[in-house]
């Protein structure tokens, strides 16, 4: 899977001046194979950093974790490029079969959360469709040696052979990573689990699937508590699935979860046990002019993030990004068009079937800037502060190392300047989905469906 | 998919429908509904496709059907040739519309009062009734039609309309479709596994209903039945070829092929086409 791995060495003194259309991005690192024929094993489903952004984990369709760690050495140099390499691999998550349903039970990764470091070992979650696993990552450089209880050959000698007893000493050892699995949650989902989220009592997590979401103690697999049920008495009046959940960053009785039909509601788990009664709907009104068959489809929140702040919270739906102010329930405080030159595309997205794909989004450590997700490998970043913002492609073929991403314009009719691209030219099966932002630094992840890419910003 | 630097002629109509959408109340009717009959088809043919072995997704599941439910309650565009009586307000439908949506109208949503086509009340002369015939026939052509009265009169001397089905087939031709269609539509509920039991018979109908009216479609002799050769003829004539090209593609990996032809280009003989019938409504 994981056959190749580009690591680019950057070279930062010829980095050329910064002309119009250089954005402040560049590449660092590009992780998999740069074949076309990707397996569907290989696809990449989930990428998340740590808490203190050290790690990098991903998840594939085939149910493997590939864990990355930044090279502490290079980190503390100047101007230094932290690099990412391979620190542990295993598989999270086996295909199981249903046979009460006769169906397959996908193997893919959904999502990954780690949980805060309390020791030296790590903490995640991933979870599947049906199940969710926390997996502990551990570090072993040391094995103690010096037994005197077997042969050579390894056999136990007999106990009446011993006369002394050896104390035995520990003795380093190349480092192994060990991932093992603590925990299974398991047979508490009927329908497709969306999402999972760590509380921040850091002793529950909250799981979503489309119509309900429970409440786990990460110490108990056997049990678990439903706090949201949506599911209708006659299911031929569903009408609205969930689509996504976060507990807030901060408070502890506060989580959200969106929705197909573009609202957002919180729940205050004190104010009772079954939170079917949000405590507050955040929904725009539709703009009656941009109306069309679409129109729910494109307002279905395919991701919802709390900032770091834990004051504000962002939305993806198929067409914008925006951000709320938890005071204010009617309107986003902000709302940022990701591509909206695909809104007379619609028809055509809706037959290839691009119009479900669910973008995920993120924000910036410091809460400044958001990010999100495009087609044709475009990524788009906006800066809420300087009101800006940049489209940026993830490609290892255009765009050299340790250069300036060059930044992109889609137009609508046929490109005028080398830095622009034609609507109709987009490539609408490289899209990428799952992004996350460094927590501290100025370094993101995102995946192709290829390829892991690692963007570092420029030092001024 | 879009491919890096291809351009789709069906993208192209659908960008100036998609784009005269925005305000639907100043649309073309006539693009306006196209890009109802080309959503409403799609969905049909999403909702019966299943991608593999593993569950289908609910949520997706949710937003098709809404979107067939924002269709239907969208009242088709009071757009006819001259001579037929319109009705009145959003509830009813022309009766080129009714093929489709009274599927529709019945199983998706029986607590709206049941429109029988007016087909005997409505037409009144004999280029109508020839509309209606054809209409029958295949309702993608009842769109052509609309375009030219030109393209309607020749239509009235077409030979094949002759051949169609009687003139009420339309309630027998569900009842029947539905029954010989039971056993598929079972295997939809089990494959669904919640999906209501009404939807699924629904889509399975329809969407059988609908890829032989395309069929069909493609069998009527376009260049000669529809000689008026105008743009607009040629155009549409155009977009929904297209449309049939995705609708087998999508149709070769539906349902089972007992009912269907597959993989065959689509000039059918209107014997085969009988024959299909037969085995859908009659054995």
């Amino acid at each position: 899977m994981w056959s190749l791995c580009w690591t680019y060495s950057l070279n930062l003194s010829s980095v050329p001046g910064d002309g119009e259309g250089q954005s402040r991005w560049c590449l660092s690192q590009v992780k998999g194979a740069i074949d076309d024929d990707v397996a569907e094993a290989d696809i990449i489903s989930a990428v998340e950093f740590s808490h203190s952004g050290e790690l990098l984990a991903t998840g594939d369709r085939g149910g493997r974790i590939v864990i990355f760690q930044q090279e502490q050495e290079s980190k503390n140099l100047p101007q230094g490029r932290a690099e990412y390499n391979v620190y542990s691999t295993f598989q999270s998550h086996e295909p199981e079969f249903d046979y009460l349903k006769s169906l397959e039970i996908e193997e893919k990764i959904n999502k990954i959360r780690w949980l805060p470091q309390k020791n030296a070992a790590h903490f995640l979650l991933s979870t599947n469709d049906k199940t969710v696993k926390l997996w502990k990552i551990s570090e072993r450089d040391k094995r103690p040696e010096g037994y005197n209880l077997k042969e050579e050959d390894g056999r136990y000698r007999h106990p009446s052979s011993l006369t002394t007893l050896r104390v035995p000493v520990f003795q380093p050892m190349d480092l192994m990573v060990e991932a093992s699995p603590r925990r299974v949650y398991a047979n508490a989902h009927t329908y497709h689990i969306n999402s999972i989220s760590v509380n921040s009592d850091n002793e529950t997590y909250l799981s979503a699937d489309d119509l309900r979401i429970n409440l786990w103690h990460l110490d108990f697999t056997d049990r678990s508590f439903n706090i949201v049920d949506i599911k209708p008495a006659n299911m031929e009046e569903l009408t609205e699935v969930i689509t996504a959940s976060e507990f807030h960053p901060l408070q502890c009785n506060t989580f959200v979860y969106g929705s197909s039909k573009g609202s957002v509601r919180l729940c205050d788990m004190r104010a009772s046990a079954l939170c079917d009664q949000h405590s507050k709907l955040f929904e725009e009104p539709e703009d009656p002019s941009t109306r069309s068959f679409f129109s729910e489809i494109i307002s279905s929140i395919s991701d919802v993030k709390f900032s770091h702040s834990g004051r504000y919270m962002m939305t993806r739906d198929y067409l914008t990004l925006k951000i709320w102010d938890l005071h204010m329930e009617s309107r986003p405080v902000e709302t940022y068009q990701v591509h909206g030159y695909l809104r007379s595309k619609l028809c055509s997205l809706y037959e290839n079937d691009c119009i479900f794909d669910k973008f995920e989004c993120c924000w910036r450590g410091d809460d400044s800037e958001v990010m999100t997700g495009s087609y044709n490998n475009f990524f788009r970043m906006f800066d809420r502060d300087a009101q800006r913002d940049v489209t940026l492609e993830a490609s290892w073929e255009n765009g050299s190392p340790g250069c300036s991403l060059k930044t992109w314009r889609v137009c609508a009719g046929s490109r005028r300047k080398r830095s622009e691209i034609g609507v109709d030219c987009l490539d609408f099966s490289r899209k990428i989905l799952y992004t996350s932002w460094h927590p501290q630094d100025s370094i993101v992840a995102l995946a192709t469906v290829n390829n892991l890419y690692i963007f570092q910003e420029k030092p001024n | 998919m879009l491919g890096k630097g291809l351009k789709r002629k069906l993208e192209q109509e659908e960008e100036n429908g998609v784009m005269k959408m925005s305000c639907p109340q100043e649309a073309s009717p006539a693009c306006y509904w196209l890009q109802r009959q080309t959503v409403l088809n799609l969905s049909l043919l999403k909702l019966h496709s299943r991608p593999g072995h593993t569950e289908p997704g609910l949520a997706r599941w949710v937003l098709i059907t809404n979107t067939l439910r924002r269709i239907q309650d969208v009242p088709a565009p009071q757009f006819f040739p001259s001579g037929v009586e319109t009705h009145s307000e959003g509830s009813l439908t022309p009766v080129s519309g009714l093929e489709e949506d009274r599927h529709l109208f019945l199983c998706l949503s029986p607590s709206i009062s049941r429109q029988q086509p007016p087909s005997s009340s409505v037409i009144k002369d004999s280029f109508t009734s020839a509309l209606a015939e054809i209409e029958d026939l295949c309702p993608t052509v009842g769109i052509t039609t609309l375009f030219s009265t030109e393209m309607g009169r020749s239509l009235t001397s077409d030979p094949n309309s002759d051949e169609s089905r009687h003139t009420d087939p339309d309630l027998s031709e569900m009842d029947s479709s539905m029954d010989s269609a039971s056993s598929l539509s079972d295997s939809a509920q089990s494959l669904f596994g919640h999906t209501p039991p009404l939807l699924a018979d629904f889509s399975l109908d329809d969407f059988l209903l609908t890829e032989i009216d395309s069929l069909l479609f493609d069998n009527v002799p376009c260049g000669s039945s529809l000689s008026g050769s105008s743009g607009a003829s040629k155009v549409i004539s155009m977009v929904t070829d297209d449309l049939v090209k995705t609708l087998a593609g999508y149709g070769n990996g539906g349902i089972s092929q007992s009912a269907l032809p597959s993989n065959q280009t689509f000039k059918l003989d209107l014997n085969e086409l009988d024959h299909i019938m037969e085995v859908l409504v009659g054995s």
